[in-house]
C-alpha cells in the first residue's frame, strides 16, 4: 500500500516533458556535436543497410543472368562501404562518449560548486551519503542514459525507418504485406515493456533490500551473534532472497516469451513474403534479387524492435536520477558578496557584537541580545554550561548562519557587508572536534596554500610545540593520515589543528576547547601552544578548562543564551560572582 | 538443466533448417512452382520457426532459471557462513570488501554458470553444424569465407580484456571522486572556515578531467572494437558474395545454395564472438569463485571445539583473569599485558582509565569475542573455552557506548534480548532503562521504526534501548561499557540506581570515563597501557593518592565548574 503512490509518481515522471527538456538543455551547449553525431549515426545505419542491397544487385544483374564482369566492381564497392562504415562508426562512438563525458563534467562541476554555496542548514538536515550520491552516482546514471539510451534510440529508429524505406523502394506491395504484422509487433513490445518494467523495478527494490540487509547484518554481526539470533536473521535474509528470485523469474519469464515471439513475428513475415513474393516472382512481376534482398532485410528489421523495448527502461531510471539532481541544484544558495574591497587593509582585530539575536529554528532564540566588545589583541574567555549558546557565538561570527537581529562588527565594519571569503580569511577557528583530511601532515597544515614554504610550516609547527610528535612519525611531514585522522591521538590532532590555524596567521583567533581529557604531558604542551596562538592576537576562547580562564583579559559568562557576567577579568573578580567562583576553584587546587 | 540443453539443441537445429528451407524455396522458384507449393513452403518455414520460438522459450527458462536458483542458494549459503564466522575474521575483513564479494563476485559466478554454459553449448553446436552445412554446400568457398572469422574471436578476447582493464581504472577513479566529495561534505565547516572552496574546486576539477580521460580511453577502445567486429563480418560477407557469386556463376552451386550459404554465415557471427566472450566470462567467474571460496573456507577460530560440558551448564557469575596477555589480530601492540583479576559472583566492579588503556579488550575477552594469546579467562572457575558459546553469551551481556541497533521497531530491537518476552516484561525493562517517557513521545510508541542504525534516535536514547535489550536477556553478568556516556548526569544516576536495585546478585562490570560513577561500585580497577595500575575501593584508591585520585580530583573540579555555571 505504502509503495503505491511512489510507483505512480514514477509513471508520471516518465511522461514529464519539462524534466526531459531540462535534461536536453544540457546537450544544447554541444548542439552542433550532437547533430553531427546523429548524422554519423544516420550514415552508419545507411551504410549497414547497403550490404543486402548490393547482394541483390549481384544476384539480379550478374549471378542470375550469368554476367561475370561487374561483380568485381560490386565487391570493391562493398569493401569501400565497409571501410567507410568502420570509420563513421568509430567517430560516432567516440563523439557520443565525448559529449556524454563533457555534459557529465559540466554537471558535476555545477553541482559541486552549488554544494559549496549551500547554507549550513542544508548540511544539518541532509546525511552525507545522500549528497554524495547526488554528485557521483546520479550524474553517472544520467550519463548512461545520454550515451547508451537517448542518442542510440536514434540508431534504432533510423535502422527501422531505413529498412522500411528500402523495402518500400524495392517493392511497395511486398512492403505493405510486411506491414500486416506491425500492429501485433507493437502490441507485443508494449505488453513486454510494461511487465518487464514492473518486474525490473520490484527486483531492484529487492536487491537494495538484500544489500542493506547484508550491510546491516555484517556491520552488526557481533551483536546478533552475542544475542544468538543467527537463525532468525537468516530466515529474514533468505526471505528477501526468495522474493528477489521470484521477480528474477518473472522478468526471465517475460523475456523468454518476448524474445522468441519477435523471432516468430520475423518468420511470419518471411513466410508471408515467400508465399506472396514467391507467387509474384512466378508471375514474373518481381526479379529474384528483390525477393532475396527482402528476406535479408527482414532478418535485420527485428533487432531494433527488441532493443527499443529495453532502452525505454534505461531512460526511465535516469529520469528519476535527474530529478534528484535538479532538486539539489534548485536548493537556493547563500549570497556571497563579491565586491572585493575590504581585503586590502590588514585586520586590526576589533570585534563587536551589538544586540545579537539568533535562532536555528524560528522563534527559539539561542542567543538573546548579546553585546560585547573586544579591542585588538585582547583575549576573551567565554564560559557557560552545555547548551548555553557558546558555539552559536562562533557560528554567528564566522557567518555560518546569519543572525536574526543585531549586528556583528569587525574593525567597525559589519560582517554582513563583507565578502564572506574575506571575512573568513581574517579569522581562524580551532574547532572542538578536529577534522583531518586524508593526505599528508603537511597538506593538513597548509591546506590549499600549497605555495607556503617549508620554513614557514616548520616555524608554525615549532610555535605550537608539534615538532616533537611529527618528528616521531615514520615519514614526518609526509606521514599519510588515514580517513578521519585514524592513527593519531587526540592530543596530536589538537596540535595539528593549532598549527593549521597559526599557519594562516589570522587577525582573530577563535578556539573551541576540547572537552575530552588528554594525558598531563600533552595537556601542558597544549596549554603552551594556546599561549603562543593567542599572543598579541585578538582571541576568543570557549573555555572548558579553568586554567585557560587565568590568561584571559576579558570574560563572558553565558546562561541560556544570555550574558550574565561580562567585563575585564579583574573587574569580574572584584564582583565576586560566578566568574569569581570559577576562578577561586582554580586557585584552590 | 537437461531439458534446457535439449531445447537449446532443438533451437539450433530449427535455426539451421530455416536457411535450408529457404534454399529449396529459391531453387524451386526457377521451376515455376504452383501457389500451393509456395504456401506449403511458407508453412514449413513458419512451422520451423514455431519450433524455434518454443524451444528458445524452453532453454531460456531452463538454463537461466537454474542459474538464478544457484545464485540464491549460493547467497543463502554465504550468508549462513557469515553468521558463523567470529570476531577476529570480521576485524580483518572490511564490510565493503565482503559486500562486494557477496554481490559482484556472486554475479560473476552466476553469469558464468548461466550465460557462460549456454553460450558454450550454443556456440559449439552452431559453429560445428553451420560449418558442416557450409562445407556440404561448397568447401572451397567456405574456406575463404572462414578465413577472417577467427580474427573476430581473437579480437573480441583481446579487446574485452583491455576494455575490462579500462573499466576497472574508471571505477577506481570514480571511487576517488566519491571520497573527495564525501570528505568535502564531512569537513565542510573546516573547509569554509579556512576558505578552501576554490582550492577544493580545483582539486575536484582535476579529478574530473582525469576521469574524462580515463572514460574516453575506454570509449576509444570500444570505438575500435565494435566497428572492427562488424567490419570483419562484412569482409566475410564480401568474400562470400565475391567468391561465392563467382562459384554460382560457374555453376558450382545453385542460387538457393548461395542464399543458404549466406544465411549460415550470418548465423556464425554471434557464436564466434560468443567464444571470446565465454572465455572472458569463465576467467571472471573463476576469479570470483576463488574470492567466494576464500570466505567459505574461512573457519571461526573462536569455537566450541573444547567444550565438554553439556548445554545445561549453569553460569553463576564469577569471572577471573589469570595472567592474560592479548593483542588484536594484525596489531603491533599488546592490548592486555599479563592481567590478573578476580570478580566474585554478584560483585560490582568499576573499570576506569584513558582511551586505549585496555578496558574494552578486557570486556571482549569475557564475552569471548577473541581468545587470549596466553593465560586463561575463567567463568565460575571453568576456562571460558570449555563453556558452550551460546550458553556463555546468553548469560554474559554487554551494553556498548555506541550500540548497534537494527532497522526494526524499538520493540523488536529490545526483544533481541529475549524473543519470547511478553509486553509486561518489555515494559518493565523499558521502565528500568528510563525510556518510557521517550517512547510515549514517539508516533507509534514501541512500534516506531527507528531507521538504519537507529538514526531517528538520539545517542542517549540508543544507549537506553540497548540497556533495555540487555536487561531483558536476564544476564548473570552485565557489562556496561561506557554505556551511559550520552546521558546527562541526572538521568545517568537515576538509571544506574534503578539497575542496581533490579539486578541483585548479578555481577556488574561498569566501564566508564566518569569516576564519579565508578565510585558507586564495590571496587575499582584503574587501567593504563594494558595493565591494571591501581585496584581497590574508592576510598582506598583516594588514600593511595595515585593516578586514580589525581584524575578524580580533576573531574570533580570540572563538575563543580559545570554546576557553578548552571
Amino acid at each position: 500500500m505504502k509503495n503505491k503512490p511512489q510507483g505512480e509518481s514514477l509513471e508520471d515522471r516518465y511522461l514529464d516533458w519539462a524534466l526531459f527538456r531540462r535534461i536536453l538543455s544540457y546537450l544544447l551547449a554541444f548542439k552542433n556535436w550532437v547533430i553531427l553525431s546523429i548524422l554519423l549515426l544516420l550514415v552508419v545505419s545507411v551504410l549497414n543497410l547497403a550490404g543486402p542491397y548490393l547482394t541483390k544487385i549481384a544476384i539480379d544483374d550478374h549471378i542470375s543472368v550469368n554476367k561475370i564482369e561487374g561483380l568485381d566492381k560490386i565487391a570493391l564497392l562493398y569493401f569501400g562501404i565497409l571501410v567507410a562504415a568502420f570509420a563513421c562508426q568509430f567517430a560516432q562512438i567516440w563523439l557520443l562518449q565525448w559529449i556524454g563525458q563533457r555534459v557529465m563534467y559540466g554537471m558535476r562541476t555545477e553541482i559541486f560548486t552549488h554544494m559549496h554555496r549551500l547554507p549550513f542548514r542544508y548540511f544539518d538536515k541532509n546525511p552525507i551519503g545522500k549528497i554524495v550520491t547526488r554528485v557521483v552516482n546520479d550524474v553517472e546514471s544520467l550519463n548512461e542514459m545520454l550515451t547508451s539510451g537517448l542518442i542510440l534510440v536514434f540508431n534504432d529508429v533510423f535502422t527501422l525507418v531505413g529498412i522500411f524505406c528500402v523495402l518500400l523502394f524495392l517493392d511497395w506491395r511486398l512492403a505493405l504485406v510486411v506491414c500486416l504484422i506491425f500492429p501485433f509487433l507493437v502490441m507485443a513490445a508494449k505488453a513486454y515493456r510494461v511487465r518487464a518494467r514492473d518486474a525490473v523495478r520490484k527486483n531492484r527494490s529487492h536487491v537494495s533490500r538484500i544489500n542493506s540487509a547484508l550491510e546491516e547484518n555484517l556491520s552488526g554481526m557481533t551483536l546478533l551473534q552475542l544475542f544468538g539470533r543467527q537463525n532468525e536473521f537468516y530466515k529474514k535474509f533468505s526471505d528477501a532472497n526468495e522474493d528477489k528470485l521470484h521477480e528474477d523469474m518473472r522478468a526471465l519469464h517475460y523475456s523468454s516469451v518476448f524474445m522468441p515471439s519477435i523471432d516468430l513475428f520475423s518468420s511470419i513475415a518471411v513466410g508471408l513474403i515467400i508465399w506472396y513474393g514467391g507467387g509474384r516472382f512466378v508471375q514474373e512481376e518481381i526479379p529474384l534479387g528483390v525477393l532475396v534482398a527482402f528476406l535479408q532485410y527482414l532478418q535485420k528489421f527485428f533487432e531494433p524492435v527488441r532493443d527499443l523495448a529495453e532502452k525505454f527502461n534505461i531512460i526511465q531510471t535516469a529520469m528519476a536520477s535527474s530529478e534528484r539532481i535538479f532538486e539539489l541544484l534548485d536548493t537556493p544558495v547563500e549570497i556571497i558578496h563579491s565586491q572585493i574591497e575590504t581585503r586590502v587593509k590588514p585586520v586590526q582585530g576589533r570585534v563587536e557584537f551589538k544586540n545579537v539575536w539568533f535562532a536555528y529554528n524560528e522563534g527559539d532564540y539561542i542567543l538573546k541580545d548579546i553585546s560585547f566588545t573586544l579591542e585588538p589583541g585582547e583575549t576573551l574567555a567565554i564560559v557557560g554550561a552545555t547548551g548555553s549558546g557558546k558555539s552559536t557565538i562562533i557560528n554567528a561570527l564566522f557567518r555560518f548562519y546569519d543572525v536574526e537581529k543585531g549586528d556583528i562588527l569587525i574593525d567597525g565594519c559589519s560582517i554582513k557587508d563583507m565578502n564572506k571569503y574575506d571575512l573568513r580569511r581574517q579569522l581562524a577557528l580551532v574547532p572542538q572536534d578536529v577534522f583531518l583530511f586524508s593526505g599528508s601532515i603537511l597538506d593538513n597544515i597548509r591546506l590549499g596554500n600549497t605555495s607556503k614554504e617549508m620554513e614557514e610550516v616548520t616555524a608554525v609547527v615549532d610555535a605550537v610545540h608539534a615538532q616533537e610528535f611529527i618528528e616521531s612519525l615514520t615519514d614526518k611531514f609526509d606521514y599519510q593520515i588515514g580517513e578521519g585522522g585514524k592513527g593519531l591521538s587526540l592530543g596530536q590532532r589538537q596540535l595539528l589543528s593549532f598549527a593549521r590555524a597559526l599557519a594562516v596567521n589570522p587577525g582573530i583567533l577563535v578556539l573551541d576547547e576540547a572537552t575530552s581529557s588528554v594525558d598531563s604531558e600533552t595537556e601542558i604542551l597544549l596549554q603552551k601552544a594556546v599561549g603562543e596562538l593567542t599572543h598579541g592576537r585578538t582571541s576568543i576562547i570557549i573555555a572548558h578548562r579553568l586554567s585557560t580562564i587565568k590568561h584571559a583579559d576579558k570574560a563572558l559568562v553565558l546562561k541560556n543564551g544570555e550574558i550574565v557576567e561580562w567585563g575585564l577579568r579583574k573587574e569580574l573578580l572584584r564582583k565576586k560572582g560566578i566568574f569569581y567562583n570559577l576562578y577561586k576553584m582554580q586557585a584552590d587546587r | 538443466m537437461t531439458i534446457g540443453i535439449v531445447a537449446l539443441l532443438l533451437t539450433d537445429a530449427a535455426g539451421l533448417a530455416i536457411p535450408w528451407a529457404l534454399k529449396s524455396v529459391i531453387d524451386s522458384l526457377s521451376s515455376k512452382p504452383q501457389t500451393g507449393a509456395l504456401l506449403s513452403m511458407a508453412g514449413l518455414i513458419f512451422f520451423l520457426s514455431c519450433i524455434q520460438a518454443a524451444s528458445r522459450f524452453g532453454w531460456r527458462k531452463c538454463l537461466f532459471g537454474p542459474a538464478r536458483l544457484i545464485e540464491r542458494d549460493l547467497l543463502n549459503h554465504l550468508f549462513r557462513h557469515f553468521l558463523s564466522l567470529d570476531t577476529p575474521f570480521y576485524q580483518t575483513h572490511s564490510v565493503g570488501d565482503m559486500m562486494s564479494r557477496a554481490t559482484n563476485d556472486l554475479r560473476a559466478v552466476r553469469e558464468f554458470v548461466g550465460l557462460g554454459l549456454l553460450i558454450w553449448v550454443d556456440a559449439v553446436v552452431v559453429i560445428v553444424s553451420a560449418l558442416g552445412l557450409m562445407f556440404w554446400i561448397h568447401p572451397v568457398v567456405t574456406f575463404w569465407v572462414l578465413l577472417p572469422l577467427p580474427i573476430v574471436s581473437l579480437l573480441f578476447f583481446n579487446f574485452i580484456k583491455k576494455i575490462g582493464e579500462g573499466h576497472a581504472a574508471v571505477q577506481v577513479h570514480l571511487s576517488k571522486i566519491t571520497s573527495q566529495v564525501q570528505e568535502n561534505v564531512a569537513g565542510i565547516r573546516t573547509l569554509h572556515t579556512f576558505v578552501q572552496e576554490e582550492h577544493q574546486k580545483k582539486l575536484f576539477d582535476k579529478l574530473n578531467r582525469e576521469y574524462i580521460d580515463k572514460n574516453l580511453r575506454v570509449a576509444k577502445l570500444y570505438g575500435i572494437f565494435s566497428p572492427s567486429y562488424i567490419f570483419t563480418l562484412g569482409i566475410s560477407a564480401l568474400v562470400s558474395l565475391w567468391i561465392g557469386g563467382n562459384a554460382t556463376l560457374a555453376g558450382e552451386m545453385t542460387l538457393g545454395e548461395f542464399v543458404a550459404f549466406n544465411g549460415y554465415l550470418l548465423m556464425l557471427s554471434w557464436p564466434m564472438m560468443g567464444l571470446g566472450y565465454v572465455i572472458n566470462l569463465g576467467q571472471k567467474g573463476r576469479v570470483a569463485m576463488g574470492r567466494l571460496l576464500e570466505i567459505l573456507n574461512a573457519e571461526p577460530l573462536v569455537n566450541d571445539s573444547l567444550v565438554q560440558n553439556d548445554r545445561n551448564f549453569l553460569i553463576r557469575g564469577s569471572v577471573a583473569f589469570k595472567s592474560v596477555t592479548f593483542s588484536y589480530p594484525n596489531a603491533n601492540k599488546t592490548s592486555l599485558n599479563d592481567v590478573d583479576l578476580l570478580i566474585p559472583k554478584g560483585q560490582r566492579l568499576g573499570i576506569v582509565g584513558r582511551v586505549g588503556a585496555g578496558k574494552t579488550s578486557l570486556i571482549n575477552l569475557i564475552l569471548r569475542l577473541y581468545d587470549p594469546e596466553s593465560g586463561v579467562v575463567e567463568i565460575d572457575g571453568l576456562p571460558i573455552n570449555q563453556i558452550p558459546l551460546d550458553v556463555l553469551r546468553k548469560n554474559v551481556v554487554r551494553v556498548e557506548q555506541e550500540p548497534f541497533l537494527f532497522s526494526m521497531s524499538i520493540r523488536d530491537n529490545i526483544a533481541l534480548g529475549d524473543s519470547s518476552a511478553d509486553d509486561s516484561q518489555i515494559l518493565s525493562v523499558v521502565h528500568s532503562a528510563g525510556l518510557q517517557d521517550d517512547i510515549e513521545r514517539l508516533p507509534n510508541g514501541l512500534d516506531t521504526l527507528i531507521g538504519e542504525r537507529g538514526v531517528s534516535l538520539s545517542g542517549g536514547q540508543k544507549q537506553r534501548v540497548a540497556l533495555a535489550r540487555a536487561l531483558l536477556a536476564g544476564p548473570k553478568v552485565l557489562i556496561l561499557d561506557d554505556a551511559f556516556s550520552a546521558l546527562d548526569g541526572d538521568t545517568e544516576s537515576q538509571v544506574l540506581t534503578e539497575i542496581l536495585s533490579r539486578l541483585d546478585n548479578v555481577t556488574l562490570i561498569l566501564v566508564t570515563q566518569k569516576l564519579q560513577t565508578a565510585r558507586k561500585m564495590d571496587f575499582i580497577v584503574f587501567m593504563e597501557d594494558g595493565r591494571i595500575l591501581e585496584q581497590g575501593t574508592h576510598n582506598e584508591l583516594m588514600q593511595t593518592n595515585g593516578k586514580y585520585a589525581h584524575t578524580y580530583r580533576n573531574q570533580e573540579l570540572a563538575m563543580d565548574m559545570e554546576i557553578t555555571l548552571q
